[in-house]
């Protein structure tokens, strides 16, 4: 199809569609008028009931936990789709030694640069730490602290050069943290029915309400979470990062059957 | 408030994924195309966080306010937080493929693309053409 005739079908497509899009949007709740009734309910009740303090954390570790719970999974297979693509057209053998090409020059980092990063990499690790701990008492939680974390491991790479990265990051401890986070998460899902409570039901002691140590069994999926994304947000960077080296001339013959 | 204003998010929402829809119909570069279905996706997020605000009200976070503070929706923003997960991995995920088709190919544009062949090795595949001769 060209793309003129493409353009003009999604034309035809969209006017059809405008008028039912049109009465949809005049049909929701004014904005900034209300919530909805089960976001209320939540707001209310779950402070008393399970001492959290952050109501997001609340509901994607513990009332909504068996939806992240699918979530995580999905994680763990996107990175693994990703990492087998890459990796099987470039081989496993050499995952972890850092290839250089040959005729590439290597510029050495300026003091500033390098300075700059050791401060702000292990001050955004830190950061990273601290927004996963306190996930059920202030803004942040696995995911996001998660991702910060990972960052950090950027500023390793920016200060330090690709070497000294490779050397700190190694492939098979991301792959350790991403799977172990996961199985620690369907583990806090069994675990429980051990001893006769529900799957996924929050069996620990709950702590007190604004104290890290509140929320029980939501802080070991945290964890979970925290481990999953930091090593699978890594692994990508890696992966990415390993294309960037990967040599760009013809490929030997036998190598193309990925 | 204004009647523009009830309908001003879900306008902005509807107007993101209307541009976002255009780039990838329009897109003549795989990596612009990752890039449109990322505008898609926010409209997601921008839908989301309006339907659940109320005016007058604090974030889900009872620390420095008592609960029982008039709070926005959380539920919404749990699902904004997984949206924006499976956004970033998702958009790896279609990098990767951009890059192996550009590997295949040679080419980024969408235009350029053919069905596989179910050979093994580039030589037995005719319409590989493009590919650069050592």
């Amino acid at each position: 199809m060209s793309p003129r005739a493409r353009l003009a079908l999604l034309a035809a497509a969209g006017l059809a569609l405008l008028p039912g899009a049109a009465a949809t949007l005049g049909g929701l709740p004014a904005f900034g008028s209300r919530i909805a009734e089960y976001g209320a309910r939540i707001n209310a009740l779950v402070p008393g009931e399970r001492h959290v303090a952050n109501m997001v954390s609340a509901i994607n570790f513990d009332l909504r936990g068996l939806d992240t719970l699918g979530e995580e999974f999905m994680l763990l297979a996107a990175i693994t789709g990703t990492v087998v693509l890459l990796r099987g057209r470039r081989g496993e053998g050499m995952t972890d030694r850092a290839m250089r090409r040959p005729g590439r020059a290597v510029r050495p980092q300026t003091e500033a640069v390098v300075l700059a990063c050791r401060v702000a990499g292990v001050l955004t690790a830190l950061f990273g730490l601290y927004v996963v701990l306190h996930a059920t008492v202030t803004p942040g939680g696995g995911f996001q602290g998660g991702v910060i974390l990972a960052s950090a491991t950027l500023l390793v790479y920016l200060g330090e050069g690709y070497v000294g990265w490779r050397d700190a990051v190694r492939s098979h401890w991301l792959d350790a943290m991403e799977g172990g986070g996961a199985l620690l998460f369907a583990l806090c899902g069994l675990v429980p029915m051990l001893v006769g409570a529900a799957f996924l039901q929050n069996v620990l002691p709950l702590g007190t309400f604004r104290d890290l140590f509140s929320g029980g069994l939501m802080l070991v999926e945290n964890l979970g979470v925290a481990l999953a994304v930091t090593g699978g947000f890594t692994q990508l960077f890696l992966e990415f990062m390993e294309e960037t080296r990967a040599a760009d001339g013809p490929e030997e013959p036998g190598e193309d059957s990925a | 408030m204004s009647h523009a204003m009830d309908v001003l998010p879900y306008a902005v929402a509807a107007w993101l994924f209307a541009v976002g829809l255009y780039g990838i119909a329009s897109s003549r570069n795989l990596i612009h195309l990752v890039g449109c279905l990322s505008v898609c996706q926010s409209a997601t997020y921008a839908l989301l966080l309006g339907l659940g605000y109320r005016w007058g009200s604090v974030a889900p976070i009872f620390y420095d306010h008592p609960p029982g503070t008039p709070a926005v929706d959380p539920v919404v923003q749990a699902l904004v937080l997984t949206d924006i997960v499976v956004g970033a991995t998702l958009t790896a995920l279609l990098l990767v493929l951009t890059v192996q088709v550009y590997k295949r190919g040679g080419s980024l544009d969408p235009e350029t693309l053919r069905p596989m062949r179910g050979g093994r090795t580039p030589d037995s595949a005719p319409t590989s053409g493009s590919k650069a001769a050592p």
